[in-house]
């Protein structure tokens, strides 16, 4: 069984009919991450022991003639901030190096009880603030497609691992685009769930307004099926709401398409691969109209304040006390000396600079002036949709403004990092489910060129919608 | 909005609040980037928000309330995880001065 032509849906069926043993496949996959991962940089690290108990025991269960889940034994990578009990946990940060789980975040309990299986951790950007991996403590991930560019981020080592066949799926978080951003890059798809649709229990919290789990996958296919698996209310998430998923037939669904986001700014590559997108959809007889979302362009101020706010509260636990110690670090300190040394030496550039900003913006005088002014444009921001959706039922609109960038590119220009977060942004904003989808089908990918993704952003809830539209997508590119 | 180019004492006094050591030689980059990053929020002046209610969260949820209720147990992962321990209680360095 060649491991990269495997979905979710062909494992399984391989698997009941005794094509192979999960065991065999999940061996095959730390063989060939053994080979791959050198050059890729997509793991943080392996999780054997693990992974073989639970493929060990889905072969069990079949053996014992045990109806499997659908998610049995797929061999699934998994973000480094999402926690996996008693497995070293960084979120790619050096003050969490030597941390390990205490328990499983609430996504990660329900694909074990569906037998899911756990390759290992991923790299991302420190905390998962980021759009390249390259603010990782420990590695930069290289996109497969070009080892000179970036895999995006922050979920680039999930995105990477997926995109060269080192899992089957994976696991993401994103709170600007960090799923659909390296999934557009990498050439896979991401999908961002409605604000409260998957529970951020055990999700390591960056911006706890906008952070989400959720699924990266070869297919729209098997995005919808891991999505299906870990969506739901959880009582350890206030904000998670009871939500059964349907996929729907996706037939009659209008498409705005907003003025504002085809008005120049694009690449070129990326302008066709976005009009290439609209052509194939007008096959499917999918109706389009032009909307407008006028204030979405302020989105990256909006977000470039309210985040690092939310980040400067998020971070204020990483004491030196509670998690683990560093080694600079020692009981014999005083309380205050142990804060400023661990967080010093324990946070990069980037995750300071959020917490600085955070703090400024918040702080006596400027609190009005920045935060209160920027939840006002959020709120202008989510009622450009709510009209928008009067109208129309999905909206349409690039990704990112390139295809992946060059590993030291934009890594010393944050500003200039930032603002290429404009299209992912407004649905973190807004609450809203977004995907990203390749343009191309695998077999029709040129060679050399870069892959560029299409996003559809969908009504809250309405993932059936995004989801339907992409796999009649999918369904028509690879017919 | 006020224009406010965080200087050097500003900054310092920021990492401060935020229990953050920087180093010397950093600080004349993360000054220059953050003054560029506020510099780029002053779009949001042109935006009329006379009467807009502020946005305070993601969630559609109103009040979700549960039994005040002890849930079963603690987990004895998390006190384990702790650097130093007496008995079940993490032991910190003293907070107040002499």
């Amino acid at each position: 069984m060649e491991l990269k032509n495997l979905t979710i849906k062909k494992f399984h069926e391989g698997l009941i009919n005794k094509q192979f043993s999960a065991f065999e496949i999940t061996k095959a996959f730390f063989d060939y991450i053994e080979k791959k991962d050198s050059e890729i940089d997509a793991y943080l690290r392996l999780t054997k022991d693990l992974a073989f108990s639970q493929a060990n025991k889905t072969d069990v269960d079949l053996a014992n003639g045990k109806e499997l889940d659908i998610l049995a034994g797929i061999p699934l990578a998994i973000k480094d901030n999402i926690l996996i009990e008693d497995e070293p946990t960084t979120a790619a940060s050096k003050i969490l190096a030597n941390y390990r789980a205490s328990y499983d975040a609430t996504a990660i309990k329900k694909l074990k009880s569906f037998g899911a299986v756990f390759l290992g951790k991923t790299n991302m950007d420190e905390f998962a603030m980021g759009a390249s991996t390259e603010n990782s403590g420990f590695k930069t991930t290289k996109n497969p497609y070009d080892l000179e560019r970036v895999a995006g981020g922050s979920s680039g080592g999930s995105a990477a691992a997926v995109a060269a066949d080192m899992a089957l799926a994976a696991l993401g978080s994103d709170t600007g685009g960090s799923i659909r951003q390296p999934a557009s890059f990498c050439g896979v798809v991401g999908l961002k769930p409605t604000y409260g649709a998957v529970s951020r229990h055990g999700l390591i919290a960056m911006a706890s307004s906008l952070d989400q789990i959720g699924p990266i996958a070869k297919t729209v296919e098997d995005a919808a099926i891991l999505f299906q698996a870990i969506a739901g209310k959880d009582e350890f998430d206030a904000t998670s709401v009871n939500y059964e998923y349907k996929l729907g037939n996706a037939k009659k669904l209008k498409i705005g398409l907003p003025k504002e986001y085809f008005s120049g700014g694009l690449d070129k590559e990326t302008e066709k691969g976005i009009e290439e997108a609209i052509q194939n959809l007008k096959s499917l007889e999918l109706e389009f109209k032009e909307i407008s979302l006028p204030h979405t362009k302020y989105a990256v101020s909006v977000y470039y304040i309210i985040m690092p706010a939310e980040v400067s509260a998020n971070l204020a636990r990483y004491d030196g006390i509670r998690y683990s110690q560093m080694s600079n670090v020692s009981g014999q300190m005083s309380l205050r000396d142990i804060y400023f040394k661990t967080r010093g030496s324990g946070f990069g550039d980037e995750v300071k600079r959020r917490a600085i900003l955070g703090t400024f913006v918040l702080s006596h005088g400027y609190y009005d002036a920045y935060y209160t002014k920027a939840q006002k444009v959020r709120q202008l921001i989510k009622k450009d949709f709510d009209e928008a959706f009067k109208e129309v039922d999905v909206i349409l609109t690039p990704v990112y403004p390139t295809p992946a960038f060059k590993i030291g590119e934009k890594v010393d220009d944050p500003l200039k990092m930032y603002l290429g977060d404009i299209f992912t942004i407004p649905a973190n904003l807004a609450g809203l489910p977004a995907i990203s989808i390749p343009v191309k089908s695998k077999k029709s990918e040129v060679k050399g060129e870069l892959p560029v993704g299409f996003q559809l952003i969908g009504k809250p809830f309405h993932e059936a919608d995004i989801l339907g539209i992409g796999q009649r997508y999918e369904q028509l590119i690879y017919a | 909005m006020k224009k406010e180019i965080i200087s050097k004492k500003t900054l310092e006094y920021l990492a401060g609040l935020a229990r953050i050591e920087l180093k010397l030689e950093k600080e004349e980059k993360l000054l220059k980037d953050l003054g560029k990053i506020l510099g780029h929020f002053e779009e949001l002046e042109k935006v009329d928000t006379e009467n807009i209610e502020p946005m305070a969260g993601g969630t559609i949820q109103i009040n979700v309330f549960r039994e005040d209720d002890a849930m079963a147990g603690k987990n004895q992962k998390l006190v384990e995880a702790f650097p130093e321990k007496e008995g079940d209680f993490l032991k910190v360095p003293a907070v107040f001065e002499e």
